[in-house]
């Protein structure tokens, strides 16, 4: 429905001055005998028999009994008897049209003389519009008109059928026409739900007659439409970005998707959240949110790699747009790779993974970007301490063809040439990354989305080496509705991920060493909604995967350094999956899924063979066996079972348990406790298998009021064949990483707590974290044990995490958010004698992650000022100042010992080891 | 704009910089006595083999001597018989006639400690240790640091891993050059020329506390160049005059080579955020009668090969070198009216500088005047 908004204002205006009262004609005679029924009730079973049809609030009405009895009753006597001894009035048009309206009768047609006044040369639309009384903002009566406004769906008829119809549609925002995914759009009674997909499309199937949908999103204002189900239909629904009211909340309705919803051990961040948390230099970053969710840790606060419910940070799958990142950090990972201008929302699932992701065992961050402003070319960036972006975004031809592209850089590079310490003298930072995403409308069936990713980083910390390392990203995805019933999305698409170190300083010596990893990826995806009670998801994803594990080549012609190459990997990983959400009563919900997933190892390969049952060393290869190219290496496959359910036990409270089995054929090699890099991703042969893990979870949901969310979950977790490294392992440039690694048996269980204020002045969460992530090495190839066999903690392991976030919105312009974090320190190897050899004292360490670091505390703040909401302004902009780290804690990010002039010395390094203020200004046009 | 750039730069230094403060770590008070070998088997031709054996110590353990393991047998054992003990020195250093070991056999070593303990290491094979062809020294552009680098082959192709340590020597110099010495309160006048009594010119040498490795692996011919062996850093008093280092070689096998990286890593590597995990180190040395408890060290036998370096302060550039905060003042005094020879001044840090006409004496603080104050010796060492 597209409205004339002036036009709208004009008639509403009309209305209220007119002076004519409208006169029903063509009276229709209505027969009725009923008892104790409710208004609704009442007017459906008039609307059968007559033509009238009726405008009211049905919650507004709903204390109103009507008992009476009618022989060919006129309209006007049927409503006199109904409403009698009521407040309510009503009013009747030549449209036969009937409103029913509290105290105030409504006018129905205009002052005679109206148009000779007014020149208006468009004839208004005889839309049925309810006027309330007071003095609310124009933009609440026209939300409330809409709210009220009875939308017909599909032709009218005299009898409204029985069975069910199709509701189809997109939400959108009002403001840029961009769509909304993960909305929940339901019906109360009887209880039927939907979530818009990735492009803010949804179906519902709801029974034929009258209904109040209901449209909930995050961060938007929720809302409602009043529907007369014909017969199958589209709708578009434009939702307001929710700003808090200065005047006390009216508007609300409940929440309840965390209670409704089949899905568990998911977290949504819509990207007004994450704008609002205080960040490091005043840069939003996706993955410090992320970290604050109940369940997700970090290593270290450099370190954007995240542990979830105690899986290594490669067991993450992280998705823009299905595109994969590899590396999501920037500049030694103070910044996520992620420009928060052009991303919409993330999601994180934690426990219940849908079976249509797969190939990690922990977590998949799936991170959407927007589509680009429908309505007019527009543009946001921001200037900050050490970094800039700007976005634009635009229709290319009207509403068909929209595009965003976003760009974000530093100056560190400059900033560290103006540090007058001869220190940075020979170090160098930078990275820059752009965003590009096109939606193209080719019909209302068919639809492209073509999205591209690419970043670069560049550094040199103080030494010779040169680090460099980028993310090259492509997706076209194309969207074609069968049906209102079946719809697919079609998609293919690149990554890329690659570094290079460098350095030239000693002629004979000088080196680069280069690594890469591609994949091309095919995917089909078809969700098919036969009725309310069925919503099922099926596909096959294809990853073809090509790596060159390491390539050390000399940059010099002197150079002795003998050119190397670790042979290249290939492999096939592609899965096949079919899932149905099954409403099996309104309170018992079920998911259900299961994905087979195969994966190939392709040669040429040359495997080497060890002698069975002796520890893998160089010494124990036996014999080497070529493969050829395209010919098998080794295959792995198996099921893996995503299950989830719900049952309500009130419309508030909701319990849920999941059970999910997942395998992972690609591993990182990292002999560094945080992310670097330079990680060596590597894919499963025939010396290494595939991880695979389970996990059941448990969850308790309730929502305390319109507002307040809270939930426990509880979990248990098991890895199998995650990989630990042997003492001093060497893993650049190795040819048989297998006899490097050890196969570790890994088990994590926690608890999660957590409390969510969603709207209002004062919004966020607390959470807390119980979790315990233990490995232990069972494999008898080993060679060395860790900590004699025994469970050992994980380098991730931090059992007690607490978070906290708040935002307190003083005015529109003016708002505070206060950041809280604390977790216990995470474990490490102390020393624990010291011995003198080759002419020093050393120390001897304990057994593996024995110790652990003090605990982090760490608090932030930050002040988000708007410019003033003035409409016609060249640009709107707003201030972010704030202090990060305001305890000024040393929170010890690494603890180490090293020898000095033959003492051994104890240090603690913080990375933001004090106050830092920041102030970023951002600016929209 | 002046302002920014301020803020700026201050917010970045914190942030790259980040914040180093010691840590003590609360945990570590048990009594670990764990038993550690140090030392090479020398299959050179009339080698001796000195093996040192001691204890671990506490962390909190301040003293920088090890703590010697006392009366333990020691002996290499050749594969297939034959036996060498080596004598105790009642140090913990434990010696080796003059031994011609075969350079086709394997080794091990075998101690009995005090406490009837037994402890065996693996057989090791005897690894021949090519010449080095020759050390060179570079100073870096931004600290002047001099580095100093180790260059050999082996036409062979069979050494392929490398170990270096060394022994250090460099001349100083006492502030003043005296004119007179004092020996049993008497003074006595010091002709410069003369190598014996002259105290100006001192010597000191100190052995390695670092551990070099290298390994030409990745190489197509077994050639190392620009391995560094040792860094003198900037402002060293080292270099103030002249030095020297004798650097000796050993060839070793890949697996002590993995425990001198492994021991390399876990204890000289600084703290940056990208460093791997520590871990233990396990040598090849074990422990027969109690197979749980941890034995450090890593028995390599080998022959040795040494070169030396000097570098003279007038080839560098840029070395600056900061006092040691000694302050040579003057004291006038009288001479002694029995004999002008006796120097007994009641500050004892204080000695004759020169005698002036009139009977009056000059003094000066005795670390101005002789530079074995300092440790040295005043003995120019045979190579100099």
């Amino acid at each position: 429905m597209r409205y004339n908004r002036l036009c709208l204002w004009m008639m509403l205006f009309c209305l209220l001055m007119g002076s004519v009262t409208a006169m029903a004609q063509n009276e229709k005679r209505i027969t009725l005998d009923v008892t104790d029924i409710t208004l609704l009730r009442f007017v459906e079973q008039i609307e059968q028999v007559s033509p009238y049809r009726f405008y009211f609030d049905a919650a507004e009405t709903d204390s109103l009994r009507i008992t009476l009895k009618l022989d060919k009753a006129s309209i006007d006597q049927a409503m006199q008897l109904a409403l009698q001894n009521s407040v309510f009035q009503y009013a009747v048009d030549e449209q036969n049209h009937v409103y029913i309206t509290k105290k105030y009768r409504i006018q129905t047609a205009l002052a005679p003389d109206f148009f000779d006044k007014k020149k208006i040369t468009k004839d208004p639309v005889a839309e049925p519009i309810l006027v309330l009384p007071g003095t609310d903002a124009d933009k609440d009566k026209l939300k409330a008109s809409l709210e009220k406004k009875l939308f017909e769906i599909g032709p009218r008829t005299n009898n409204i059928g029985r069975g069910n119809a199709i509701l189809t549609g997109y939400v959108k925002d009002i403001k840029n026409g961009e769509a909304l995914s993960g909305a929940t759009v339901f019906v109360d009674t009887p209880a039927i739900k939907t979530v818009t997909d990735q492009f803010g499309y949804f179906s519902i199937t709801l029974p034929k007659g009258r209904h109040t949908l209901r449209i909930n999103s995050l961060g938007m204002k929720d809302t409602r439409r009043q529907l007369i189900m014909y017969s199958d239909g589209k709708l578009t629904i434009e939702l307001e970005d929710y700003i808090a009211s200065l005047k006390a909340v009216t508007v609300s309705t409940d929440k309840r998707s965390n209670v409704r919803s089949t899905q568990m051990g998911v977290d949504r961040v819509n990207i007004r959240t994450i704008k609002q948390v205080p960040s490091v230099l005043g840069e939003s970053d996706i993955l410090r949110v992320v970290l604050t969710l109940p369940g997700v840790t970090s290593v270290g606060e450099a370190s954007t790699g995240f542990n979830v419910r105690g899986g290594a940070a490669d067991q993450n799958l992280i998705l823009l747009n299905d595109a994969t990142i590899y590396n999501p950090s920037h500049l030694f990972g103070f910044f996520s790779a992620f420009n928060t201008d052009v991303v919409k929302g993330v999601e994180l699932y934690k426990s219940a993974i849908p079976e249509k992701y797969g190939g990690r065992l922990s977590s998949v961050l799936d991170v959407s970007t927007r589509d680009g402003n429908s309505k007019k070319l527009s543009g946001t960036g921001g200037l900050g301490i050490l970094t800039s972006r700007l976005t634009l975004e635009g229709p290319i031809n009207k509403e068909k063809t929209t595009f965003i592209l976003g760009g974000r850089t530093t100056y560190s590079d400059w900033v560290l040439k103006q540090i007058p310490n001869s220190e940075y003298a020979n170090s160098s930072a930078s990275f820059y990354d752009i965003n590009l995403n096109i939606t193209h409308t080719i019909n209302p069936k068919n639809s492209l989305y073509l999205t591209g990713y690419f970043s670069h980083d560049k550094f040199k910390l103080n030494s010779d080496t040169l680090y460099k390392y980028g993310n090259q990203n492509a997706i076209l995805k194309w969207k074609h509705i069968f049906n209102n019933k079946f719809f697919g999305v079609l998609s293919a698409g690149i990554d890329r991920y690659d570094y290079a170190v460098s350095s030239d300083i000693y002629p004979l010596n000088a080196f680069k060493l280069s690594y890469d990893i591609n994949q091309t990826h095919f995917r089909t995806e078809f969700n098919y909604n036969p009725n309310n009670k069925h919503s099922v998801n099926f596909g096959l994803h294809s990853v073809y995967y090509k790596i060159h594990p390491g390539s050390f080549q000399p940059t010099s012609a002197q150079s002795l350094v003998l050119p190397d190459k670790v042979p290249e990997e290939q492999a096939l990983e592609s899965a096949l999956y079919i899932g149905d959400r099954y409403a099996i009563t309104p309170e018992f919900s079920l998911n259900a899924g299961i994905r087979y997933s195969l994966f190939s190892n392709l040669g040429p390969h040359d495997v080497y063979n060890y002698l069975p049952g002796s520890p893998r060393t160089t010494g124990s290869i036996i014999d080497t066996t070529h493969v050829g190219a395209g010919k098998n290496v080794k295959t792995y496959s198996g099921p893996e079972i995503r299950v989830a359910m719900r049952y309500s036990l009130s419309a508030n409270s909701s319990v849920k348990l999941s059970y999910n089995t997942l395998r992972q054929y690609i591993h990182t090699l990292s002999n560094t406790t945080a992310i670097s890099p330079t990680d060596i991703w590597k894919l499963s042969d025939a010396n290494i298998p595939p991880q695979r893990g389970y996990q059941v979870s448990l969850g308790y949901y309730h929502n305390f009021s319109q507002s307040i969310e809270t939930s426990i979950e509880v979990y248990y977790k098991h890895m199998d064949h995650y990989l630990d490294y042997k003492s001093g392992a060497a893993l650049v440039m190795n040819k048989h990483i297998e006899t490097d690694v050890i196969n570790t048996r890994g088990e994590a269980y926690g608890a999660e707590f957590m409390i969510k204020k969603t709207e209002g002045k004062l919004n966020g969460w607390l959470s807390y974290t119980y979790s315990n992530t233990r490995l232990k090495i069972d494999d008898p190839i080993a060679g060395e044990t860790i900590n004699k066999g025994n469970y050992y903690p994980a380098n991730f392991d931090k059992p007690h995490n607490v978070n906290f976030i708040g935002n307190y919105r003083f005015s529109h312009r003016f708002s505070l958010s206060l950041n809280a974090v604390y977790s216990t320190g995470r474990p490490i190897t102390l020393p624990i004698a010291i011995f003198t050899q080759a002419g020093s004292q050393r120390v001897y360490y304990s057994e593996r992650n024995q110790y652990r670091i003090p605990d982090y505390v760490r608090a932030d703040l930050s002040v988000n000022i708007e410019g003033n909401h003035k409409i016609k302004k060249l640009a709107h902009s707003s201030w972010s100042i704030g202090v990060y780290n305001m305890l000024a804690r040393q929170n010890p990010y690494s603890v180490y010992f090293a020898q000095e002039g033959g003492v051994i010395k104890g240090y603690q390094l913080s990375i933001f080891g004090t106050v830092i203020p920041f102030i970023t200004y951002n600016f929209k046009f | 704009m002046k302002k920014n750039h301020v803020i700026i730069v201050t917010c970045l230094l914190l942030v790259i910089s980040g914040c180093r403060k010691p840590f003590e770590p609360p945990a570590i008070r048990a009594d670990y006595n764990y038993l550690v070998i140090d030392g090479v088997i020398n299959a050179g031709t009339n080698a001796v083999t000195t093996i040192n054996l001691s204890r671990t110590k506490n962390l909190n353990d301040s003293s920088i001597a090890p703590k010697p393991e006392l009366g333990a047998q020691v002996t290499i054992e050749r594969e297939g018989g034959g036996s060498f003990s080596l004598n105790t020195q009642n140090n913990g250093s434990y010696t080796s006639q003059a031994l011609n070991l075969s350079a086709t056999a394997k080794y091990r070593l075998n101690i009995k400690t005090s406490n009837g303990n037994v402890y065996q290491s693996d057989y090791v094979p005897v690894k021949q240790t090519p010449p080095i062809d020759s050390l060179s020294w570079k100073q870096d552009s931004v600290y002047h640091d001099v580095t100093i680098f180790a260059h050999t082959h082996d036409p062979q192709n069979s050494t392929r891993y490398y170990r270096w340590d060394f022994v250090e020597t460099w001349q100083y110099r006492a502030p003043i050059e005296a004119s007179y010495g004092v020996a049993n309160g008497l003074s006595y006048f010091i002709n410069p020329f003369d190598a014996l009594l002259q105290q100006y010119n001192c010597w000191t040498t100190t052995a390695s506390t670092t551990i070099a490795t290298a390994s030409s692996e990745a190489l197509s011919q077994d050639v190392i160049s620009y391995a560094p062996v040792n860094i003198v850093k900037q402002h060293a008093e080292k270099m103030m005059v002249r030095y020297s280092i004798n650097v000796r070689q050993y060839g070793i096998t890949k697996e002590a080579y993995q425990y001198w990286q492994i021991l390399q890593k876990s204890t000289q590597q600084t703290g940056t955020i990208f460093d791997p995990q520590p871990s233990q180190v396990i040598g090849n040395i074990h422990c027969i009668t109690n197979t749980d408890e941890p034995v450090i060290g890593y028995v390599s036998v080998c022959t040795t090969t040494e070169k030396r370096l000097f570098i003279d302060y007038s080839q560098l550039n840029n070395w600056f070198f900061k006092p040691s905060g000694v302050v040579c003042v003057t004291v006038n005094s009288f001479q002694n009216p029995v004999d002008f020879r006796i120097i007994n001044y009641p500050d004892t840090t204080f000695t004759i500088y020169y005698y002036t006409s009139g009977g009056g004496l000059v003094l000066t603080k005795k670390d101005c005047l002789d530079c074995r104050r300092r440790g040295g010796t005043n003995q120019k060492p045979s190579f100099w």
